[in-house]
């Protein structure tokens, strides 16, 4: 029996934005905007969804003026992306 | 960018891309490493031809680099007080290596300030190289990038070489000879530091420099990733 994929992850652009911040320590939305090519809006609200699940960190700030938005990836996220890909792996291994 | 529901192929698809272009931000352009070899390099060959021809006090171009260093040191710190600029991306490599830079700096200093107070310059300057192929060891196997990997040992095997100049270079004592011939079998024998120290930063700064810096540009022009 396969483990269901984590239906948090299994969709396009919140999974393009977990592989990217499980691979840096922190990235501000406009870096996940330009490598993903996603709207601002509609990365904002995945990145909702992410934070809600407890696999990311959204801080928000000012920086000279204008508002920045940092992401990092929790333990949490770590641990569930790293269940996905496993999940994944066996998916693809049998199939 | 439309949400879509996504089949296995896909998912694994987009992991390995968004790895990878993550892993492109982590790759170095190699211009430090550029900057800072040719600068040194320039330095060593010109007090090497200042010894050689007489020009100028022995330590002179070294004092005006050491003063540019200092400048450009206090024109960092303004910067990072006054004129942050954040990144748009922070890895843990770059973390790691502004860290370091930081130890390699305060090392440096040790080992300049031993000069200034009994360490004879030639020793020091090996111990300078000696520290070179540490940084490189550590910036090659961080960013596993080979050519800074092979050129720390190449970089060691040189100042390990360059600790036996007294013994190549009128291997004499120098206990018994009068000071001028002290003084002029001293002077050959920093001439040879500094070739050793020129060759050294060519193999560990300059040359795995420009390679970075053409693997780097190469990566930029095929860089054209399709959104997902």
């Amino acid at each position: 029996m396969f483990k269901d994929l984590d239906p948090i992850l299994h969709s396009q652009l919140r999974l393009a934005v977990m592989s990217l911040l499980i691979s840096v320590k922190e990235a501000e939305f406009t870096f996940l905007k330009e490598k993903t090519n996603a709207t601002a809006g509609n990365l904002s609200v995945q990145i909702q969804k992410l934070k809600d699940a407890g696999y990311i960190d959204v801080i928000k700030q000012f920086k000279d003026n204008y508002p920045q938005t940092i992401c990092k990836i929790t333990s949490g996220g770590v641990h569930a992306f790293d269940l996905y890909v496993k999940n994944l792996q066996a998916y693809l291994s049998v199939k | 960018m439309e949400e879509k529901k996504l089949s296995e192929q896909e998912s694994l698809h987009i992991i390995q891309q968004m790895i990878q272009t993550a892993k492109q931000e982590q790759k170095d352009d190699g211009k430090g490493w550029i900057v800072w070899g040719w600068a040194l390099f320039i330095v060593s060959l010109l007090t090497y031809l200042n010894i050689r021809f007489g020009w100028y006090d022995v330590a002179l171009f070294w004092n005006i680099f050491a003063a540019i260093v200092v400048l450009y040191f206090f024109y960092l710190l303004f910067r990072f007080f006054f004129i942050k600029k954040s990144k748009k991306v922070k890895t843990y490599t770059s973390d790691l290596f502004d860290k370091l830079n930081v130890g390699f700096f305060i090392f440096i200093i040790f080992i300049i300030l031993s000069i200034n107070t009994g360490v004879p310059p030639g020793k020091g300057f090996i111990l300078l190289i000696g520290l070179y192929g540490f940084w490189i060891l550590i910036y090659g196997t961080a960013l596993n990038f080979k050519p800074s990997v092979i050129a720390a040992y190449i970089t060691w095997a040189i100042g390990l070489a360059g600790l036996f100049i007294d013994r190549l270079i009128h291997p004499v004592k120098l206990d018994n000879l009068p000071g001028d011939v002290v003084n002029a079998i001293s002077l050959e024998r920093f001439q040879w530091v500094m070739l050793f120290h020129a060759f050294a930063v060519l193999c560990g700064y300059i040359i795995p420099g420009h390679i970075a810096n053409k693997e780097f540009n190469n990566i930029k022009k095929g860089n054209i990733l399709p959104g997902v």
